[in-house]
């Protein structure tokens, strides 16, 4: 057959989010792969420069929909460096605690989708239940699901309800019981691996050259975790191990994700049990002054960096958005040619695409 | 009392009974009319043509029988997934009798969807790949008895068809070119890829099954459905040709194109595969056929290795048949959704390189234990 | 040797079979499945679940903070005759546009707003999802829910009644309370720092007119921004007190400013606007009253 270019996308029922991916296939082989994205865009940025501080809030959950506690987290960070302000430790430590369980949510939402790709349905029933046990913690938390609307500048919204920490532990436990369950399914079964191993390589120097960061880069055996080198809010008091694993491979990223949800256990279980007394909120004021703000953290999916731009009223000049999902998409022809056509769901997959916070 | 027998004393009390009004008819109108009433009744009543009835009566208890089956299987398919998957299977259409109306009302809303037919497709081939897909397929199951005394193509003149086995293979093997006609002629690259790798995949599954019907006709010592399930009356053929048995499953599962096997209709990467481009009751027809495969699968199974209709006296011949086919229904509906797919190279790897030596070591395990003398 | 070929052959069925059989098993015999057979059960969702809202007619002021917060633009004011309370403005939804966020039950400062647990919001058309705020109303809400919002006791001054006499500020322990000069009319009023105060109520109690009263106030999270007061333009034609909902604006007096009339006699002084500007909710609505110019309220918009 001769060589031709086919379109995975942009309407295709399991490509996560809206992008297209052109592959030039030669028979069954990949020789040449193009992403294209853009097609969610909404102006996400460009919005943010005509409202408050306080009302950009629920547009920066919006910008990953997967994971979104880490987005508006990020963006509170970065204000709070623009004006200066010192966040109780208490409402720090609920911050942690949340983002840990949305850490987790996050995984399994992609564990689901990614169980479901390889055919493995059972995959994908079991982890969005087990995903329910944390969206439940969370709504009762914050009111939410999914866009939850929770950080503020300075501090969060509300306390924790009564039964938050009882509800954590207990939810911890069933998730240690079920990360052993899913070894089971997914590690145990040869045909899975059969189709991980060896599949989408990502060389350490690659990754690092091309600025991936996140699971794909810690799968390919470089241990660089924004939480224990540059960390941010109170991560310096917990103590917990960044995942990483030396195969640069699909399992490599898999295994490394899984790892992950143990960590965030562990780290929910410290957060609950030392959180401090205090005030969960303090008053921020209404204009920033002129000036800059950065903030990075942890997403589940890579580096989020955000920048803002502060002239003294009381919206910001200029938000700027780093999404780790766009550029680790720029690797992947690299992980793509040389392998099959089949493959290209599982090397996708296991890259967790967001589209939502690549277009912004 | 065989099933020909009694669809033919049925016909024939039937039309004996409606010859009554014909012919007192013939005896009260005058000339002409009460003439052809008379003829009409002497055409109904002759033998040829109670035979005819008596047999597309038969077809149609089969194919009833046949197409319950599927739904049953449909419905245990969507019921065992949900308990599978810790939520209910269909629930409230039917609701007193477990959600088994569903499928029928699944039924309804393909039947009066829009049929579109893609513009540069290849009309003559889209319009054949689903005849002979679903004929060959009921062909497949007409030739299978479900007991000495319920089949439609399994008898010739009382002594059942004497390679009736070769026969329901030969047709369970059509369906491959059907499906590669299905998707070459959608005028679609995705089609076209998946009724390519479904060819490759069916092609080389054939052999290792082939190899292990073969192994069973050296041990049975003949090649009709009576004669194999008969020589199994001291012990089924699964329990010395276990190798087989697990063989032939995997073959099944293979043919069948359900999970871990099916690549062709893989959601993931090529919608729906070969079957894309077909909308409404034709979609219906290829999913329902693809159950009915299953159920193919399973009666040959129980056929060949399972003893067939044997069993205890309290259950008549045909029940347990169908128990054992549900059975292995059941087994594969379990292995479909606790495995995830296999890549298509690894399945074309699992057929040529692991299934066939050990389809071939089973085939010598047969000659071993024939020339033992033990069957 | 790679991974996968440490698996042995059970790898390929066994094990994960046997997980979805332990499930199956659960699922059927053992146990029911994990479903909520939404209808015919319900969910069960907890109390801060952010659904339709919910207004009081009694609480609400009507100062348009909610509809200034919104972050898309989904709320306005409706001018309303009400039998119990007269001409008001409360503020409407359309729900079809709003994101749930509960930005403008956060904001709301006497907790008007509530955001109900109910969901099942959906309709055939657009104009359906427009509520309006009779709509909207529940008077007896707020009783059945419980206060999440905290209260402080805060003195608040009714400027009516004050003499200007500084016993408030004398009593004060935390030293909250300073007089200041009132421009142009000679008067002096207590500004109370509300950060400071402890809620003892000594101001309130020693004061002879009882101008200052300790009442529940909610707490508020939000900086909302200040007017700002220029006597200059101030013309005393009131319309700012008028507008306020929140009780700030008093006209005072200014001695001085008398003119003689035609017919011998004094005119009534001038009036100006004064502020008690630790009632304020940093709505704007004395902002766009004032034709004058005389207020000036950064951030707020026309």
């Amino acid at each position: 057959m001769a060589e031709m270019w086919i379109n995975m996308g942009p309407q295709h029922p399991m490509t996560h989010g809206l992008w297209n991916l052109r592959i030039k296939v030669d028979g069954e082989t990949i020789t040449d792969a193009e992403p294209e994205v853009g097609y969610l865009h909404r102006g996400i940025e460009k919005l943010c420069e005509d409202r408050t501080y306080t009302q950009i809030i629920p547009i920066t959950d919006r910008l990953c929909y997967g994971s979104s506690l880490t987005w508006s987290h990020l963006y509170c960070l970065t204000v709070e460096d623009l004006m200066g302000i010192e966040v109780p430790k208490r409402a720090e430590y609920i911050r942690v605690a949340a983002i840990e369980m949305q850490r987790i949510a996050s995984h399994l939402m992609w564990l689901a989708a990614y169980g479901a790709d390889l055919g493995l349905m059972a995959g994908f029933i079991y982890c969005m239940r087990d995903r329910e046990v944390f969206i439940d913690i969370l709504q009762a938390l914050t009111g939410s699901r999914i866009t939850y609307n929770f950080p503020r500048i300075g501090g969060v919204a509300h306390d924790v309800p009564s039964n938050f920490d009882r509800d954590a532990l207990r939810a911890c436990t069933y998730m240690e019981r079920r990360l052993k369950e899913y070894e089971e399914m997914f590690d145990r079964s040869k045909v899975f691996m059969m189709r991980n191993e060896d599949v989408g390589v990502l060389r350490r120097t690659d990754a690092m050259n091309l600025g991936v960061t996140g699971p794909p880069l810690r799968g390919s055996g470089v241990r660089y975790d924004l939480r224990k080198d540059m960390p941010y809010s109170v991560y310096p008091e917990f103590e917990f191990e960044p995942a990483t694993h030396p195969d640069c491979d699909c399992y490599a990223r898999y295994r490394v994700r899984m790892d992950e949800m143990w960590q965030s256990c562990r780290i929910i279980r410290q957060a609950v049990q030392k959180m401090p007394k205090g005030k969960w909120r303090i008053l921020a004021p209404r204009n920033a002054p002129e000036g800059t703000g950065v903030g990075r953290v942890e997403d589940p999916r890579g580096e989020g960096v955000m920048y803002v731009v502060g002239d003294g009223t009381d919206k910001p000049y200029r938000l700027k958005i780093r999404s780790p999902i766009f550029v680790t998409v720029s690797a992947a022809p690299k992980m793509l040619i040389g392998y099959k056509v089949a493959d290209v769901v599982a090397i996708m997959g296991s890259l967790d695409m967001c589209i939502g916070e690549t277009d912004r | 009392m065989n099933l020909y027998e009694f669809c033919r004393g049925l016909i024939h009390w039937l039309v004996d009974l409606i010859n009554n009004l014909w012919y007192w008819l013939g005896d009260v109108l005058p000339w002409w009319f009460g003439d052809f009433f008379d003829a009409v009744g002497d055409f109904a009543a002759s033998r040829g043509h109670i035979s005819v009835m008596a047999i597309g009566l038969e077809v149609l208890i089969i194919v009833i029988v046949a197409l319950i089956n599927v739904l049953n299987f449909i419905w245990i398919d969507r019921k065992l997934s949900g308990r599978i998957f810790d939520f209910y299977g269909p629930y409230y259409v039917g609701y007193r009798i477990g959600g088994w109306l569903q499928n029928l009302a699944d039924g309804i809303k393909l039947f009066v969807k829009e049929i579109i037919v893609p513009a540069k497709a290849d009309k003559f081939g889209f319009m054949l790949a689903p005849i002979i897909f679903v004929g060959s397929s009921f062909l497949a199951l007409a030739t299978i008895p479900l007991s000495p005394h319920f089949g439609v193509a399994t008898n010739e003149s009382g002594h059942g068809v004497s390679a009736g086995v070769i026969i329901a293979f030969a047709f369970f093997a059509i369906a491959p070119f059907s499906i590669l006609i299905a998707g070459w002629s959608s005028n679609n690259k995705y089609t076209l890829i998946g009724g390519m790798r479904s060819a490759a995949q069916m092609m080389s599954y054939e052999i290792p099954m082939l190899l292990c019907v073969a192994s069973v006709f050296l041990l049975a010592g003949s090649f009709s459905f009576f004669g194999v399930v008969d020589a199994q009356h001291d012990v089924w053929f699964a329990i010395p040709l276990f190798l087989g048995f697990v063989v032939f499953l995997v073959c099944l599962v293979a043919e069948i194109e359900v999970q871990p096997f099916d690549l062709p209709e893989a959601e993931a990467e090529l919608v729906e595969g070969w079957t894309t481009e077909y909308c409404g009751m034709r979609f219906g027809l290829f999913m329902m056929t693809s159950y009915l495969r299953g159920y193919i699968g399973g009666a040959l199974v129980t056929a060949l290795f399972l003893g067939g209709w044997q069993g205890p006296w309290f259950i008549p011949d045909e029940i347990w048949f169908l128990i054992k086919a549900y059975a292995v229904f059941f087994v594969i509906e379990w292995a479909r959704w606790s495995l995830p797919r296999v890549r298509v190279d690894q399945i074309l790897d699992v057929g040529w390189k692991r299934l066939m030596p050990l389809a071939v070591l089973n085939l010598m395990i047969a000659v071993a234990l024939k020339t033992l003398g033990w069957f | 040797m790679s991974r996968k070929d440490e698996l042995t052959f059970t790898g390929f069925v066994i094990r994960p079979m046997s997980r979805t059989m332990r499930t199956f098993v659960r699922a059927l015999l053992l146990g029911k499945p994990n479903t909520i057979l939404y209808p015919y059960q319900k969910l069960d969702l907890p109390p801060r679940y952010r659904g339709k809202h919910v207004l009081d007619f009694k609480r609400c002021i009507g100062c348009s903070n909610c509809a200034q917060i919104c972050p898309n633009d989904c709320m306005w004011m409706e001018k309303l005759e009400d039998p119990e309370l007269g001409k008001i403005e409360r503020p409407g939804i359309d729900l079809g546009r709003c994101l749930f966020c509960g930005l403008c039950v956060e904001i709301c400062p006497t907790v008007a707003l509530h955001e109900s647990v109910e969901f099942e919001l959906a309709d055939r058309d657009r104009s359906g999802l427009r509520f309006g705020p009779k709509e909207l109303r529940d008077d007896t809400y707020a009783d059945k829910v419980a206060e999440e919002r905290q209260m402080r006791s805060l003195p608040v001054l009714d400027m009516n009644k004050c003499t200007g006499c500084e016993k408030c500020a004398g009593e004060c322990s935390e030293i909250c309370i300073a007089m200041m000069p009132i421009e142009a009319t000679g008067k002096q009023k207590p500004e109370i720092s509300l950060p400071k105060c402890t809620s003892c109520g000594k101001c309130a109690v020693v004061c002879p007119e009882k101008a200052i009263t300790m009442s529940n106030v909610y707490e508020s999270y939000f900086d909302m921004p200040e007017p700002k007061f220029i006597l200059k333009n101030c013309t005393g034609c009131a319309a700012c007190a008028r507008a306020c909902p929140a009780d700030v604006i008093y006209m005072m007096d200014m001695p001085g400013t008398e003119k003689m009339l035609k017919d011998g006699k004094k005119s009534k002084p001038k009036k100006r606007a004064v502020f008690v500007l630790e009632k304020c909710v940093g709505c704007g609505k004395c902002f766009r009253a004032c034709k004058f110019d005389s207020i000036e309220m950064p951030g707020v918009r026309r």
